[in-house]
């Protein structure tokens, strides 16, 4: 590491040295207009060399296979980047020290990139080695070339912190993930986050950053309890909106929960065929109980019974009793049920426990 | 039985048999099965009832999953609902042939015997109520069992066939027979746990096991003792021997076997 510090900081005074020297020559050559910023870069700039060329709007090239590509720099987003102020041209274009540049030996603009971003990992291996795990890389190793390089969701010179604006990380997501990101954003959630809400998931929340897992797997499906968990069984979160905190036991003490709960518990990879939360929220479109197109709202319980239950009639959905604990007003005919228990085992347990004593009393009189 | 048959009539000659059969092999083969299915679904069904207890996950994981031990439980369900189907069956059978004995159902008589043997265990008083085939407990416990496999079977059903149900039914009352199916269910398991093995296992009477129910037989002994109506029935006897009518106040000496 130091040793390439030590490398790439000569280098750096080579250009710069360089640089200025050009730079100098240039100035004499030609006066600047003082009225017209953009400035042209400070003295010192170990970039100016490359800027000379590559702030001119119509340079581009065009790869073998007929790829265009510009190659102006717009150097503001960069001065304004995480990297602006630490990284120069050449400490990722390393190639291109000389003129003139040696052409990529890349067929199009895509291997390019490929090629190019695995330059991230030698700042950034943590997150690199995390990437490893996740389906985009797993697409990327089957040959899929769209799968999402550092670049693609990081971008390579406007790369800003993506915790500052939590709709960032949407969008970024939403360049390929369209579809879902339209669900998203009418969802509950979504349409939160376009308020800047900070407490809704985003896309990340519940799929990861580097090491996105496959959603598709029962390991996901069955995390996906604690998953929604996370945040629904926050008393102190949930409150915040008036909602129950109670979902996730509610659904573990019902007939769909207490499978699921047992399947997590074994730990086995069965895929569970019981609902959990998104099969009748919906994943990426949950919308509010009390919305009209909510999937769990009264009217269109039903049919997303049916689902499963095809059989199901009108008075099935009540089976179910929407994350109530029973309690008087609630469920009233399952609480009487649960009272009448309640007092009736310790009252029976009681009464023949005193029974077997009150033998062995007798006994004991009698021998 | 057929020993006691002979003695029906009640030649008093006779030396009196030193042991009764009191079940028959067919009552004690349905007795088992019964123990058998009881503990089957009491072992694949309080797990679920009780599904965060560390046990229930080993008792689950031991059988194979939460999968397995719900078939298991239904298939064992419907091997308790036909032997409760064969029991009904069975006495129907010999109320039309004339043949039943109505030894199970309760009489005011069976209320006071309770209550005699509340005040005389608690030495209150010191007559002792004596019993016919079945004691006032037994009768109980036999009851218990009915009305508890009743309630069983119908909420199991229920559960079972969720969406059947609630084409008649209210959907709340298939969230009523899941509380019902685990409640009495608890319930059962208790009063089998607390009572029914201290009547026929730790009870300092047959400790360490009743076995009249592995070979069918009661010692002439325990049938003064414990099944006085019947024994008289079944000897003929009309009237009580003086030594067993009236018995020394309560706290006073042991009761001895008559002839003693």
């Amino acid at each position: 590491m130091n040793r390439r510090k030590r490398g790439a900081l000569s280098r750096l005074l080579l250009g710069a040295c360089a640089a200025a020297s050009l730079g100098l020559v240039f100035l004499r050559a030609a006066p600047v207009a003082q009225s017209a910023p953009p400035p042209s870069p400070p003295a010192q700039d170990p970039n100016a060399s490359c800027l000379r060329c590559h702030l001119r709007p119509e340079i581009a090239m065009t790869f073998p296979n007929g790829d265009a590509l510009s190659l102006t720099f717009n150097e503001e987003a960069y001065r304004s980047s995480v990297h602006g102020d630490k990284l120069n041209c050449l400490d990722c274009h390393e190639r291109n020290r000389r003129y003139p540049h040696p052409l990529p030996e890349v067929s199009g603009r895509r291997e390019y990139s490929q090629a190019q971003y695995e330059l991230c990992k030698r700042c950034h291996f943590k997150n690199y080695t995390l990437t490893l795990d996740s389906v985009h890389f797993e697409a990327l190793s089957k040959g899929f070339t769209y799968a999402p390089l550092c670049t693609d969701c990081h971008t390579a010179h406007a790369a800003t912190p993506i915790r500052e604006s939590r709709t960032q990380i949407a969008q970024a997501c939403s360049k390929c993930h369209e579809g879902i990101y339209e669900a998203y954003s009418s969802s509950i959630h979504g349409s939160a986050l376009r308020e800047e809400n900070p407490d809704v998931p985003v896309c990340t929340t519940c799929h990861g950053v580097h090491n996105i897992p496959s959603a598709t797997t029962a390991s996901f499906r069955l995390d996906s309890l604690n998953l929604c968990a996370g945040c629904h069984a926050d008393k102190e979160l949930m409150d915040k909106y008036g909602i129950s905190s109670n979902v996730l036991k509610t659904y573990l003490d019902d007939f769909h929960g207490k499978t699921v709960g047992f399947y997590q518990k074994e730990g086995t990879d069965v895929w569970p065929d019981q609902p959990v939360c998104s099969d009748c929220h919906g994943v990426h479109d949950i919308k509010a109980v009390d919305d009209p197109e909510s999937r769990v709202i009264k009217e269109n319980l039903l049919t997303t019974c049916r689902k499963c239950h095809p059989d199901a009639t009108v008075n099935f959905p009540s089976a179910w009793l929407s994350h109530y604990e029973p309690s008087l007003d609630k469920a009233t005919l399952v609480y009487l049920v649960k009272t009448y228990y309640r007092f009736l085992i310790p009252f029976m347990v009681g009464g023949l426990v005193l029974y077997i004593m009150v033998d062995l009393w007798r006994l004991a009189r009698n021998r | 039985m057929i020993k006691a048959e002979a003695h029906r009539e009640g030649i008093r000659e006779v030396p009196e048999p030193e042991e009764f059969l009191r079940f028959t092999l067919g009552q004690r083969l349905e007795h088992w099965v019964l123990v058998f299915t009881f503990l089957a679904l009491v072992t694949t069904g309080l797990p679920q009832k009780f599904h965060e207890a560390a046990p229930s996950l080993w008792v689950i994981s031991a059988l194979g999953g939460i999968d397995n031990v719900r078939l298991f439980h239904r298939i064992f369900a419907t091997l308790f609902i036909f032997e409760s189907s064969f029991h009904l069956g069975a006495i129907a059978a010999s109320v039309a042939l004339k043949r039943f004995t109505p030894s199970m159902i309760p009489t005011p008589r069976d209320f006071l015997d309770a209550f005699d043997w509340l005040r005389y265990s608690v030495g209150l008083s010191s007559r002792r109520p004596e019993f016919d085939r079945y004691d006032f407990r037994q009768i109980f416990e036999y009851w218990g069992i009915v009305f508890g496999a009743v309630i069983m079977i119908a909420t199991g059903l229920m559960l079972w066939f969720p969406t059947y149900v609630t084409r008649v039914l209210p959907g709340e009352f298939v969230a009523a027979a899941k509380e019902t199916h685990s409640g009495e269910a608890l319930l059962a398991f208790l009063v089998i746990v607390i009572w029914h093995f201290y009547s026929v296992v730790f009870s300092p009477n047959v400790f360490p096991l009743d076995q009249s129910m592995i070979n069918g037989k009661i010692s002439r002994e325990r049938m003064i003792e414990e099944h006085l109506r019947e024994y008289m029935r079944l000897m003929g006897i009309k009237e009580l021997p003086a030594h067993l009518s009236s018995e020394p106040a309560a706290g006073g000496t042991a009761e001895k076997p008559p002839g003693g």
